[in-house]
């Protein structure tokens, strides 16, 4: 048996050979990149040889394409990019850096997880230079800033992690035909979709399609809901104040949110397969109700990564679109955007390492993924015409005509909350507890 | 032993039925995902896999209508068919996601501006226009149509073949086997030392370690990791294969020793006095007499320590990594399932390669399980 | 290095290595040390005997001490502190009074107590059943290892295999969760009452009835202040069950009342995994059903062990097969079954990945496990996260007691 699994592998070994290395995927020099960014990354660093490791959200098809940009990185500089990611990759790097294992770089999406790693020292700060750097190249740098500065073991504030990538979250997702075969139009307030919610009820149809599910972090889709309505019922310094704590959870601007997704999740007319199905139903599967026949639900909102998970062959601005989730023309709030993104940082300091920061402040390395897709950037360098397709080119003009830009508050809220009750406290809120008993809860999980 | 003449056949055939229902609850699960995972997307999600036999009559997705355009007679005509095989058969079908049903099988739709398609029972269709519909957006069709059963290994090519990134499943299966071979053999052989001197070796506190091992098999794996991490950084070997397998060896140390030496407790004590008297040491004891006699629970003890090891996913993802060379196969499936969550035919087929394996060694070696285990825990 | 080439070379190596280990130091310790010959031969066989079996015993006391005991005292330590930040400050108790102050923490303790009487008594029984069934008949070893295969299969696998079963569909749609496919063709006629009221309180009938019974013989000894009471530790063991029946009892009665009381929503497609209270259960099918084969094979080859005798001279007695089966063989077989037992309740204390994967403890679900889990690497509450581990430990100490109890037993 055992000889027979060691010859079993040697062959397979044959079989499946190495990973050919990643070619590059525009050829340099052409398109409307920025090769001159390239070129002179290219004359400053030559560390031929040197290898980092990066450990990071992205899998599958995102792998493929962050990939893709470290290869240029790689053609550049000389320095060999080991990336992996896993499924539970926000335990995986807490248990490396406690360990003394970590990767070289690390790429999260939670700023909120960096900060505590930060406050425990395993985080090298990036320096003057970099926070300098972001606050002139990136559009409303100040904040950008902000969101990678934390307080680091000594408990001084410094610039620890470097924002790159970001994501759309106030989106609806819908088939412009269904739309059209009913008749409706693209609302462009609250009031306009509430009332279009009601107008689908009153059709026969179900409006809304929203799933909860997502295994072991069950429940935060439904963060993302609470924190648009926050921006769509409060002011942006209040939010502020909710995400850091200096008003309760419990606070009734925050119930009231609460409340605001609880309108539309909690109602059985509105949502395909009721209120009891939201809490259970898949993240992932649950937009595919836009595309059955009959439609189970006319609306989904998601971030804008969702459309990985849309049936196969599904084209993006004919088959499926989406629309600015809108605010309420009467609380004269503006056009509040939700956000999220992801932030890199160096868990083990070295010249390959800073040599990777210092490639993030190329707009190559920003355009040759926009230029394809899923990535939109704040960086107001890189050339906004290479999206890679009429959605990103759309998302990208949402986020620049929002007057209020926010980041996702589970992510900056503490691990405890933001990962733990915020999510737990969703799932029992559509389960049938009341906004207030679940604020109270997540409230006095706070940790003190 | 039924003597009461008369209920014994009707006993014995309430015998079988019980244990056919036994069976069938025990092995039915399984058989689900396993009949799933031939069928396509569609068909899983549009009917129970125990339908899968019989002519299934559903909505399909809307399919849209594509092809070249061909002019003839000043129509700007499309012909082609909704579906690659062409035994599914259309009952109604309509254009328009209000009214799914609106047409019969033949009949032409008129879509405005002088615009038709007809739609055949079998699914051909064609789409007629006076002016070209080249760069516009072709309409829907939706469908009602009765499928026969249909079976598919493109799950499996899916999940076999091609990889989304980095990594191929034959490199994770090659990791997974890396980890689980040594790992199994190493610790077998440290436990059967122990277990033998634990058994028939007498010193002071012996019965305190026995207490002691049966205490560490309730250590919960999970608070070892950051402290065991922490101490392969201190030697300096870090994170990779010679990591894991150390660590595998001493998990699985504990049900390994308390098996073997339950086993070795029971062996014919004559055997070995007499091989003493005759001037044999421990040593030798241990390796003409005693490693043969029980080589039903070391095969047993390894069988289990192999299916451990492969099926982990835990302990691979602390201290081996998730590098193309290092992930092993159940974090490869467990990543494709994030990525592919919502698809039950990706998540059924992959589910299945990754419990194939071990499925095969244990119906391969599955005598030696049951005599290790009876050997080892009756007495 | 190809991985597999290093395999190769580790398994030689390690396997070489343990065997040079092994057979050398016997040499060394024979030869060099205390040779059996000279003046002192007698002596030196003497010391020799005394050393050798910590030299077998030294790896594994080695790799033991490493990777188990140790990690037990670092967390013993671990929950004893609070991190804030990089520095770390003694609190003593103040982790587990904050974890006692969590409803989470209660909620996981109470449904562990579930998981730990119904998991362990499941796969007994229905092991008791399936042995005992598979035994009488023709293609029994068939039968045995379809049921043993769940054993083989990945908490990975089985929790995908379990999520289909579970799954649910709008009430218009064809449902392609078994569990609901059946559900649905219940509509509240008498079929429906029969199989989903009065069978149940049938079982629930018969559980009560058995825990009475082992309440009732557990208590009459202390009643009676009997003569064979086994000192204080037995005395405490038995209290701690009647304890625990108690509970059992007074739950299983509120469930036959709910029973009748609820109102089933027929015709309506249940999210299984989310209806509280009972959401626990279908979690535990899963490991009873992985945990069955494994109790079935060794009860199976107890039950053969049980001599012919004893049978037959109650069959002349004139015994019904069900007769011999609760009164002739099932008290031999005690010992066994409390090993299987046993067993099981230490795999249910370290399950997670269950939980973890289906539910990850939400809709009143969460157990010890996954809770640990998600304060060490979820939270970042190293304080708290030990504390629970150490409650996990604790848990397992009567077993552990019950265990050196046996262990001293059998040396004397």
């Amino acid at each position: 048996m055992k000889s027979r699994l060691i010859v079993g592998t040697a062959v397979l070994a044959l079989l499946s050979g190495g990973a050919s290395a990643q070619d590059l995927k525009f050829p340099v020099g052409e398109g409307a990149f920025n090769w001159d960014s390239y070129k002179a990354f290219d004359e400053a660093f030559n560390l031929e040889g040197q290898s980092i490791t990066m450990f990071g959200p992205w899998r599958g098809e995102d792998q493929v394409l962050v990939e893709s940009m470290l290869a240029y990185f790689t053609a550049a500089s000389g320095v060999t990019v080991n990336y992996s990611s896993s499924e539970n990759y926000e335990q995986q790097i807490v248990i490396d850096t406690q360990a003394g294992s970590p990767p070289d770089i690390a790429i999260l999406p939670q700023p909120g997880l960096i900060a505590d790693l930060a406050s425990k020292g395993f985080i090298t700060p990036l320096g003057a230079d970099t926070e300098t750097w972001l606050r002139e190249n990136y559009a409303a740098g100040e904040s950008w800033v902000g969101l990678g500065t934390y307080a680091g073991a000594d408990g001084a504030a410094a610039l620890y992690a470097f924002p790159y990538k970001i994501d759309v979250k106030s989106l609806v997702w819908y088939v412009p035909e269904n739309f059209e075969d009913a008749g409706y139009e693209v609302p462009q307030t609250m009031e306009e979709l509430k009332a279009l919610t009601d107008k689908i009820v009153a059709d026969g149809g179900t409006p809304w399609c929203i799933g909860l599910g997502s295994g072991g972090a069950t429940g935060w889709p439904a963060t993302d809901w609470v924190e648009d309505m926050m921006l769509r019922t409060q002011s942006p310094e209040t939010y502020d104040k909710w995400v850091k704590h200096e008003i309760g959870f419990n606070d009734p601007a925050v119930v009231g949110a609460i409340d605001e997704f609880g309108y539309f999740a909690k109602n059985d007319a509105y949502v395909a397969g009721g209120a009891a199905a939201v809490a259970s139903t898949d993240f992932r599967d649950s937009p595919k109700g836009l595309f059955s026949s009959p439609p189970q639900c006319y609306m989904h909102r998601q971030a804008s990564f969702i459309p990985s998970f849309f049936p196969e062959g599904t084209e993006l601005g004919t088959d499926a679109d989406f629309f600015y989730f809108p605010a309420y023309e009467g609380k004269d709030l503006g056009k509040p955007v939700l956000g999220a993104g992801t932030l890199a940082f160096i868990t083990k300091d070295s010249e390959a390492s800073r040599a990777f920061i210092e490639w993030l402040k190329t707009p190559i390395a920003h355009e040759v993924w926009m230029a394809q897709s899923g990535f939109l950037t704040p960086l107001t360098s890189a050339n906004a015409e290479l999206y890679g397709n009429a959605a990103l080119k759309k998302q990208g003009e949402i986020l620049t005509s929002a007057t209020t830009f926010r980041f996702d508050g589970s992510d900056l809220m503490p691990g405890a909350v933001g990962a733990g009750t915020f999510w737990t406290g969703m799932v029992d809120y559509t389960s049938g507890k009341t906004a207030q008993e679940v604020a109270d809860t997540i409230d006095s999980s706070w940790p003190k | 032993m039924d003597n009461i003449a008369g209920t014994k056949s009707s006993l014995t055939w309430a015998v079988h039925i019980s244990v056919v229902v036994l069976v069938a609850m025990w092995v039915l699960p399984t058989l689900g995902l396993f009949v799933s995972s031939f069928r396509t997307g569609d068909q899983i999600v549009g009917s129970g896999w125990w339908q899968s036999l019989t002519t299934q009559e559903q909505q399909l997705s809307p399919i849209r209508i594509e092809g070249d355009e061909t002019e003839t007679n000043g129509a700007f005509v499309i012909e082609g068919n909704l579906f690659g095989n062409a035994r599914t058969t259309i009952s109604s079908w309509g254009t328009s996601s209000r009214e799914p049903e609106a047409y019969e099988p033949g009949q032409t739709a008129e879509l405005g501006d002088g615009v038709t398609v007809t739609v055949q029972a079998d699914g051909g269709y064609v789409l007629s226009s006076p002016v070209t519909t080249a760069g516009e957006r072709l309409p829907r069709i939706f469908a009602s149509a009765t499928t026969p059963p249909e079976f598919t290994t493109d799950n499996y090519k899916t999940v076999l073949f091609s990889p989304l990134a980095g990594q191929t499943i034959f490199q994770a299966f090659m990791n997974t086997a890396t980890v689980a071979i040594p790992a199994t053999i190493i610790p077998i052989l440290i436990a059967a030392f122990a277990a033998y001197a634990l058994a028939w070796m007498e010193f002071p506190g012996r019965a305190l370690l026995v207490a002691a091992i049966v205490g560490l098999l309730v250590v919960p794996l999970q608070l070892a990791l950051i402290p065991l991490l922490q101490f392969h950084n201190w030697l300096g070997i870090g994170k990779g294969y010679l990591g894991i397998w150390m660590a595998h060896t001493g998990f699985g140390l504990p049900l390994a020793i308390y098996l073997l030496r339950n086993y070795m407790v029971g062996l014919p004590r004559d055997i070995i006095e007499n091989a003493k008297v005759d001037g044999a040491t421990d040593f030798q004891i241990f390796t003409k007499i005693i490693l043969p006699l029980s080589f039903p629970a070391l095969a047993s003890f390894a069988i289990f320590q192999f299916l451990w090891t492969w099926n982990d996913l835990l302990v691979a993802l602390v201290f081996l990594g998730t590098g193309n060379d290092q992930q092993v196969l159940t974090g490869n499936l467990v990543n494709l399932m994030g990525s592919r969550g919502g698809d039950w035919e990706i998540l059924s087929a992959s589910a299945f390669v990754s419990i194939a394996v071990p499925l095969l060694v244990f119906f391969a070696l599955q005598r030696f399980l049951v005599r290790g285990l009876l050997a080892g825990s009756v007495k | 290095m190809n991985p597999a080439i290093q395999a190769l070379l580790t398994i030689l190596i390690g396997v070489g290595g343990c065997l040079f280990y092994f057979y050398g130091s016997n040499l060394v310790l024979d030869k060099v040390l205390f040779p059996p010959r000279g003046p002192n031969a007698g002596r030196n066989i003497n010391r020799a005997n005394q050393i050798r079996p910590w030299l077998f015993l030294l790896p594994a006391i080695i790799a033991l001490g490493l990777y188990l005991a140790y990690p037990v005292f670092a967390t013993a330590w671990l929950s004893l502190n609070r991190q804030t930040g990089a520095s770390s400050t003694f609190v003593g108790f103040a982790n587990y009074s904050r974890m006692m102050s969590e409803d989470k923490f209660w909620e996981s303790m109470t449904n562990n107590m579930l998981w730990l009487i119904v998991v362990p008594a499941a796969s007994t029984a229905f092991g008791l059943l399936a042995a005992q069934l598979t035994d009488r008949i023709k293609w029994g070893n068939i039968a045995k290892s379809l049921i043993f295969m769940p054993m083989a299969i990945s908490f990975v696998g089985a929790s995908v295999i379990w999520k289909l079963i579970y799954d649910t569909k709008p009430a218009d749609q064809a449902q392609i969760g078994a569990l609901n496919a059946i559900w649905m063709n219940f509509d509240g006629g008498i079929g429906s009452v029969l199989l989903l009221k009065v069978l149940p309180a049938l079982l629930l009938l018969i559980i009560i009835g058995g825990l009475g019974w082992l309440a009732w013989s557990m208590l009459r000894p202390i009643l009676r202040g009997s003569e064979d009471r086994g000192g204080l530790f037995l005395m405490l063991l038995r209290l701690i069950v009647v304890a625990v029946s108690a509970w059992l009892i007074f739950t299983l009665a509120r469930m036959l009342a709910g029973v009748f009381v609820a109102d089933l929503p027929y015709g309506q497609p249940q999210t299984w995994l989310s209806l509280p209270f009972w959401n626990n259960f279908f979690l535990m099918a899963v490991l009873v059903w992985i945990q069955t084969g494994f109790a079935m094979v060794i009860l199976s080859a107890a039950l053969r062990g049980v001599p012919e005798d004893t049978i037959e001279a109650a069959i002349i007695d004139g015994a019904n097969p069900f007769q011999i089966f609760f009164k002739i063989k099932v008290p031999q077989i005690m010992g066994t079954i409390v090993v299987v037992w046993t067993t099981i309740t230490i795999v249910v204390l370290k399950v997670f990945d269950i939980v973890l994967a289906m539910t990850n403890g939400q809709w009143e679900t969460q157990v010890l496990a996954n809770y640990m889990y998600d304060k060490l690497f979820r939270a970042n509450d190293w304080g708290v996260g030990s504390a629970s581990a150490m409650v996990i430990m604790l848990l397992v100490t009567p077993i552990l007691v019950w265990n050196v109890y046996n262990a001293r037993k059998e040396m004397r």
